[in-house]
Parts: C-alpha cells; structure tokens; sequence
C-alpha cells in the first residue's frame, strides 16, 4: 500500500501555506530557465522541464548574504545589535534529492565544536519536500558519488511522479507528516524508481588517486581551461566557503557573511601579498580534494552529490565530473 | 546553544605602542567584567579582532597567558582592518574573539632547553611563549632567542630583547640582514638561518620553535636538522588566511588540517604531512 | 571546413609557428581516450561518450552524446589537432584566454575565432593588451551560433585574421542600426518604472559569482575594482545593492569597449540578461561617437582619446 496525491492538491496545498505566511520555495522558470526560487504563488511550480534547476536550495538553509549582526559606533562606543530571531517556517518543495542531502552533510563543518546557530535555525524551520528524479541529462551523476534518484538523505517527504498527475508521497520524517496529514489517500500504485544516471566514474579509484596525487602532473592540465569565476561553487548544494565583510556608512552597519568561492584568486591572498594558490590549477585542485578528501575524512561524507551543476554552469565544460573521469580513467593502469 | 559565534566581544584599548614604522601592539581588556573574569587562553593561541565598519583579521595572542588585566595584539599595517585599526586610540572599541586554535605545547615543553627563533613581524607570536617560560623559569632549562630582521627599526619589542637577556641561562641573539644595521648596532649582521648556523646552539633536550616569513623558515629548518633537532621538536605557527576562525568558512583548509582548528601550531613533522599549500 | 581548420593548425605546429592552438573540442564519438589523452583532450563528458550516459530505461536526456558541451582545448602537438572541432555550439570567445598566465606560459598560440570574437582582439590590441604580431588568429566563417547575437551579424567571415577558413552561406548584409539595437530598443520602450523593477528582478538573482567577468576579454584588471577594498567603492555582497553597483559599474568599464560577444549573458548561470547593458552602452558609442567597439581597427577608441568636437566640456 501507498499513499498518493494529486498534483492539484499540492498545488492548492502550496497556496494555503503562502497564504498563511509561510515562505514556499520550488523551481520555477525564470526566463525560461528552471531556478530555484522563492514562490508567490503555487502557479509558478513547476515540476518538469529540465533535469534540475540551475542554482541549488543552499540559499534557503545559507544564503548567499547573511546578516550575523549590527553594529553603531560612538565616540569611545561600540553598539552591537543581534538580528531579530528567525521564527518563519519555510517549505522548499520539488527539491531534488541532490539538493537535500547538503543538510546532513554541511551539519558536520557547521556544528564541529562551534555550533553555527543561524544554520541551524534555518534547518529547523525548513522542511523539505523532495521530487524523486525519473529524468537525468548528461551531467548528472549522482550513482558516481553513491547516492541516487530517490536517495531520502536530509528529506522529510519524497514525492514520487506517477502518471495522470498523480503523485506518491513518501514522508520520511514527522515533519514531513504533519505537513500532509490528511491530504493523501492510500493506493496500491506505487512508483517505480529507476537506476539513476549510469556510473560516470571509479570513487574508489579517485580516492585512490588523491591519496598520493597532490603533486601530480595532471593538475594544470586538468584545470587549463578553468577561468576562475565561481559558478561552480555558488550553484554547488554543498560548497560552504564564505567571506565575513562589514558593511555600513555613517558609523553603522551590519557585519555580514556572504559566499565566497576557492576558485578565486583572493580567496587565499594574504595581506603581505604571498598565495598559497597563486594559480588556477592549485585552485581547482583544493576544490576537488575538499570535496572528495579533505571533507570525508573529517566528516564520514563527501562533499558532493552528484548534482552535476558545476558543470552545467561551468562557462567552459569543467566541474567535478570531468576532473575526476579524468582522474578515474588516468588511474587504470 | 543559541549563541552566535561570530559575534565578538567589546574590548577597550588600555595602550597602543608603535614599534615600528608600521607595527603597533595593542592592549585590550573585556569591558564585561564577567567575560573578563571568565576567559582564560593558552599561548600559541589567537583571536579574530574587529574594527568596526571595516572588518576583521585574526591575530596570535602575544601577550603571556600570565597576565591578567589585558590582552595583546600586534599587526602590521597592511590591509583594510589592519589600517583601520593603525587609528584607534586608547579608550576606542575593538571586538574580539577567541581564544582559537590550538597552543604551544608548554607543559610538554617542561624541562627541555627552548630555543626561539623569529624573523621580523613574527616576533610577537614568539613572545608570548618566552614570556610565559621566563614567568616559570624554573620548569625549563636554557633559553636561546634568535630574532632577526630586515633592519634595526624593523625589531618590534625592542625593549622586551634587553628585560629577557638579564634572566639566567637566557641568550638572546640579534641580527639585522646586512645593510640594515644603524652605527650602534651591537647585535650580529647576517640573515636569520646563517646567524642561528653560527650561534653555537645545542640541540641537547632542546625544542625549537622557528616563526617568520616563508623564506626564512625554509632556510633555518635545515640548519635545525643539522645540529641535530628532529622533526617533531620542530614547531611552527601557520599564518594562513581566515576569516571565520572556527572551521566553517573552509579558507584556512590546507590538505586535511584546517589551520584554524589544528593549528596554528603545527610540529615540522605535521607540516611535512601536510601538502604544499600554505 | 573541420579538415582545413586541422590541417592548418597541423601544419602551424610542425612548422613551429605557434606553441599551442587555442580551439574548440568535443567528444569524438566513439573514440576511447587513453590516460596519455587527459593531459592532451582533458573533455567533459568522456565517460559519458565511452558508455552512454542514457539507458533505455530513461525517458529523457537531453545535453549529451551529440549534443555535448563543446569547451576550449589546447593543442600543442600536431598529431592531437584531430580533437579541434567545429560545429554550431562553438560559443566560447576564445579570445579570453590570450590574457590568462596559464595559457600564456604554452608558448606562442594560435587562436581560433568568429567573426565576433575577433573584434575583441582588435579592442586588446588598441589598448595595448595585445601584440597582435605574437599570435596567430585563425578566423572561422560562421553562419550562426543560434545565439540571439547572430541575427544581427555582420562579420559573418572575419576580418583581421592571418586566415579564413571556409565561406559564410548567409551574406555579411549591413545591418542598420536598428536592427541591432532592437532588442535595447525594445527595451527602453518601456517605462522609467518598469524598467527599474525589470532591473531589480533581474539583479536580485545575481550571486555574485563573476563568471561574467571571468569570460568576458575586455576585463582584463590585475585587480577589478570589486576586490579592492581600500576604499571599498562597491559591495562584494550580492545583495541588491552590491548587484547593481557591480553590474553598472561594470557597464560603464565596457562603454565602447564591449564588443558584443555576449558571452557574459551565456555563461550567467542565474539568467540575467547582461547583454541589455551593454548594448545600451554600445548604442550611446554609436550614436554619439559613430564607434563600434572592434570594428575599425583604425578608429581611435571613445574611451581613451578626445576630440575637440566631443559634446562634453568638463575635459576641455
């Protein structure tokens, strides 16, 4: 037995929440490209089209500008002011399951001693509504990095497509429950959940490669054609790099973090002027060993999975999949 | 736990000092008696520090763990907050926080002969550890500080090296890269690494700790090796750029180690693990 | 025209003209990549050409096998330049690369362009960002990228190169002023009103990840003014605010230098329709200086020479 719904009912579902002030965010066209974005109305759903939206939901859970508070100088005087509390609910709907896995995995580096409350917060007053994948294009490669199309890491509902505008609903958490607590109807249809994108590279044969591949020779010749702008890293759901600035003019302001990206040529520049990664091909390597080494032997996890969207937005074809078939292919020997 | 991490606390400058033509060491204190009370820190470790309107920048903390009614930092005059805080004065606000990182190991420290050796700017990093040694001579043997700079105006706490050079079985040798020496110059002319090779040092029961510009660490850890120091009584401070200080914002990640949580203090054994890139 | 472009590139490395090719690759369908290949043909979806990405099974898959990403490639022996491709998803302004250590430190290059791209390198050399006698342009006749700036082409078969492989079907027709503008004019038809919440639409999604800036030739800076910060004249914050004073600042650094290649508006991964800035600047160079940027090698640039005739006075 299954539970199912109909896609009107979600729709009429995604009404009632906005109506009654809670923010809803789902893919939606955006001159014709599918984004993740906040929702006015259940009318801007949209839960086809392209394989996945071209940002990731990290900017409802770490936004890309963040206030971590006020400040107000006087003379021998410094005000600080708290932000007000976050206290609003937030439903992100249609997620795939490639975007909600970043909660479990960036809980690790932002509750490592140091618990990060805002995160926190916002992961509390998030629920996650995620839309099993039956649809992938060449950038997927989500079975690489050992997840899948229905994989229910950091969702608290799995929605399943069904024919004739009908959809299965799996809720996973007590969360998810109470959000579609009688809305649904049991069924014996159930969805079939396919394979996912075919294996694109080795893991263990990467791995293998970054134990002792620091130094290797590839490296420039892997990241040659890498410009060095950060669209990797800003439509990535696990890249959590980030810069604290203050901001302000007549003695006030705000003190804020905004994201910030490996990939650029700053991001290590000490003041006296010595960069550790001086050069591109030291920048994209750092990306690729945080993720698939660095991140997991700190944290049990990999930082990726399998979204494909640096390279779907990569200016130049570059992003994870191709470094590391690269990787995985150069290490058959 | 709802507290924000980010978020520093307020402290007054009690003095400013400039040491050189563009280093000043500040001295803060909480202005919340309770969080004064409260805090306590390891030398070795640092602090992200704060001038309001313009950002922050971490620094080690150099003053001695000792000390009670104050913190100290130094900076060079570099970047945005480094010149924002070039004009603070005392009374003015700072924001603090911290403390961060991991610390000299002074209790393991305990007995042995420690050798200093800074280059420059690096010196207050250095100073916090002599200074806690000499509050506790008793628990460790003979000193040997070896502090070099460009020139003889590039020395900061110049008024420290004379204090320390009067505790027993302390030596302190100073050099200035030739060419930087003023007619009065008493100390030694010659580069850090080669003014160490000369200094006749012991490597017996000894633990050094080497902070400075890459350069100058490059070339003193051979002459370390070769009288005999081994790799794991080989310390180092990392200076790598941050921001968040609390292994987040992923900016000080070299290799497996995020500088600000394992480090700053790392043995030359560690540093030779980690990969080039730092 | 693939086996002209190839075999003029063989014969530029075997004659030692030129260290490296600056070109488009593609997966060559059906050919295995040896390791020896990473270093040479380092391509994005390798595996996916050696097994195919899409089973049976799925409904769609859109983007590979044929339709894979086309990306840059840098030849640098002669028995690799088969990798050099040439078909309609060739977007990239190669040109960007010129100025990059990376590519620089391959030697002499040679560098395959449109029509479009070309006109950047004219813009470089004339600020002195370029010695044209030290690289080797390949121009490519292109009929149309299905770019919406193809319909206003009018280089078609460019101009400026060493050589022109191949012959334009669609005929290099003038084109007026108001078709190239049309999509600005259109545009401005709009109210003050409408068009600042287009704006304010537009810039909210912008994350402030510069790959416009990244792709695009003309910025060149050691260090662009939004990672100065001493003083800090534009918030690196992608908030509004910093959107809008990056993206028109940006503008105004481009006025009359922009060159119309339009990859700053490709290459934008939230879909912010860049290119109406700056063809709103393209527009005033033309209108008031007769200039198009990379046009007329000849012509004095707007930006960096003055006229007595010139309508403002506060230089005079």
């Amino acid at each position: 037995m299954s539970e199912i719904f109909s896609f009107a009912t979600l729709r009429r579902l995604v009404d009632q929440w906005i109506t009654e002030g809670r923010h809803v965010a789902g893919p939606r066209l955006v001159n014709d490209r599918l984004l993740y974005g906040w929702l006015e109305s259940a009318g801007q759903l949209t839960l086809d089209g392209e394989a996945r939206p071209r940002n990731s939901i990290k900017e409802f859970l770490f936004p890309r500008h963040e206030k971590l508070y006020g400040y107000k100088l006087g003379r021998k005087r410094v005000e600080l002011t708290e932000v007000a509390p976050l206290v609003d609910e937030q439903i992100v709907i249609a997620a795939r399951p490639c975007d909600a896995a970043l909660g479990p995995i960036l809980d690790h580096v932002f509750n490592w001693d140091y618990a990060d409350a805002t995160y926190n917060r916002r992961r509390e007053l998030t629920t996650l509504v995620t839309l099993a994948c039956q649809s992938y294009d060449a950038q997927c490669f989500c079975t690489s990095v050992g997840s899948g199309p229905d994989d229910p890491r950091g969702s608290d509902v799995m929605l399943y497509a069904l024919d004739e505008g009908i959809l299965e609903i799996r809720c996973l958490t007590e969360k998810g429950r109470r959000l579609f607590a009688g809305q649904t109807e049991p069924s014996d249809l159930e969805a079939q959940v396919g394979a996912g994108p075919e294996i694109r590279f080795d893991l263990d044969k990467v791995g293998e490669f970054l134990e002792g591949g620091f130094e290797d020779a590839q490296w420039p010749e892997m990241a040659r054609r890498c410009l060095g702008c950060g669209a990797c890293a800003y439509t990535c759901p696990t890249c959590h790099c980030f810069d604290i600035v203050d901001e302000g003019a007549g003695g006030q302001g705000v003190r804020a973090r905004n994201w910030d990206a490996c990939q650029f040529g700053m991001f290590t520049l000490h003041a006296a002027g010595h960069n550790p990664r001086s050069q591109q091909a030291q920048r994209q390597r750092q990306r690729i060993y945080h993720k698939f080494r660095v991140y997991p032997q700190k944290f049990g996890t990999l930082l990726c999975t399998g979204c494909g969207n640096c390279t779907r937005n990569c200016p130049v074809g570059l992003g994870v999949r191709p470094v590391l078939s690269a990787i995985s292919r150069s290490s058959t020997k | 736990m709802n507290a924000n991490i980010y978020q520093p606390d307020l402290m007054e400058v009690v003095q400013v000092r400039q040491q050189t033509a563009d280093v000043k060491s500040v001295r803060i204190r909480f202005r919340d008696e309770e969080r004064a009370r409260a805090f306590s820190f390891r030398v070795g470790q640092f602090g992200i520090f704060s001038a309001f309107g313009a950002g922050e920048s971490p620094f080690n903390l150099c003053s001695s763990s000792n000390w009670q009614d104050f913190i100290e930092f130094c900076f060079r005059r570099t970047g945005r907050v480094t010149e924002a805080l070039w004009n603070i004065d005392e009374g003015d606000i700072v924001g603090f926080r911290g403390p961060y990182g991991n610390a000299y190991p002074m209790d393991k420290w305990r007995g042995k002969n420690l050798i200093f050796i800074g280059g420059g700017i690096a010196m207050p990093p250095i100073r916090c550890a002599i200074w806690y040694a000499l509050e506790n001579r008793d628990q460790y043997g003979q000193i040997t500080i070896v502090y070099g700079a460009r020139k003889v105006g590039d020395l900061v706490f110049q008024n420290e090296l004379d204090r320390w050079a009067e505790y027993d079985n302390v030596r302190v040798v100073t050099c200035v890269d030739p060419g930087g020496e003023s007619p009065d110059w008493k100390g030694e002319i010659g580069f850090v690494p080669t003014v160490v090779q000369q200094a006749d040092i012991s490597a017996e029961n000894a633990v050094a700790l080497v902070i400075g510009p890459p350069i100058m660490i490059q070339f003193t850890l051979p002459v370390l090796s070769k009288i005999g120091l081994g790799d794991s009584d080989i310390y180092t401070s990392l200076e790598n750029r941050m921001k968040c200080g609390v292994g987040k914002c992923g900016r000080c990640n070299c290799g497996p180690a995020y500088v600000c949580k394992e480090g700053p203090v790392f043995t030359l054994e560690q540093i030779k693990k980690l990969p080039k890139d730092f | 025209m693939i086996e002209t472009l190839r075999d003029t590139c063989r014969q530029l490395l075997r004659d030692g003209k030129v260290d490296v090719i600056i070109g488009y690759g593609q997966d060559p369908v059906g050919q295995a990549f040896s390791p020896s290949d990473v270093a040479q043909a380092f391509s994005p979806s390798d595996v996916a050409r050696a097994s195919s990405p899409c089973s049976s099974t799925q409904a769609r898959c859109p983007g590979s096998d044929a339709d894979g990403p086309v990306f840059p490639v840098f030849i640098q022996r002669p028995e690799d330049v088969d990798q050099l491709v040439w078909n309609n998803r060739c977007y990239a302004n190669l040109s960007v690369y010129l100025k990059r250590p990376e590519i620089r430190a391959l030697g002499r290059p040679a560098v395959v362009v449109k029509g479009c791209d070309q006109r950047a390198l004219v813009v470089l050399e004339k600020e002195s960002q370029l010695d044209r006698s030290q690289v080797h342009v390949i121009g490519m006749a292109c009929d149309s990228m299905n770019r919406p700036k193809c319909e206003t082409c009018d280089v078609h078969e460019p101009r400026g190169t060493d050589v022109v492989i191949g012959k334009a079907a669609s005929n290099t027709n003038a084109i007026s002023a108001d078709q190239r503008y049309s999509a600005i004019n259109a545009f401005l038809a709009r109210s003050s009103s409408e068009r600042l919440a287009y704006w304010r639409q537009e810039l909210a999604r912008c994350v402030k990840c510069y790959a416009c800036r990244q792709v695009c030739p003309m910025c060149y800076c050691p260090r662009c003014i939004v990672d100065k910060n001493r003083p800090q004249v534009i918030s690196t914050s992608a908030t509004l605010k910093g959107n809008f004073a990056w993206h028109i600042t940006r503008a105004f650094h481009l006025a009359a230098r922009c060159v119309g290649c339009e990859e700053c508006t490709r290459v934008c991964p939230m879909g912010i329709d860049l290119r109406l800035l700056n063809l709103s600047l393209a527009q005033a160079a033309e209108e008031n200086f007769a200039f198009r940027a990379g046009d007329d090698p000849q012509a004095e640039p707007v930006v960096g020479s003055y006229a007595l005739q010139d309508k403002e006075s506060f230089i005079q």
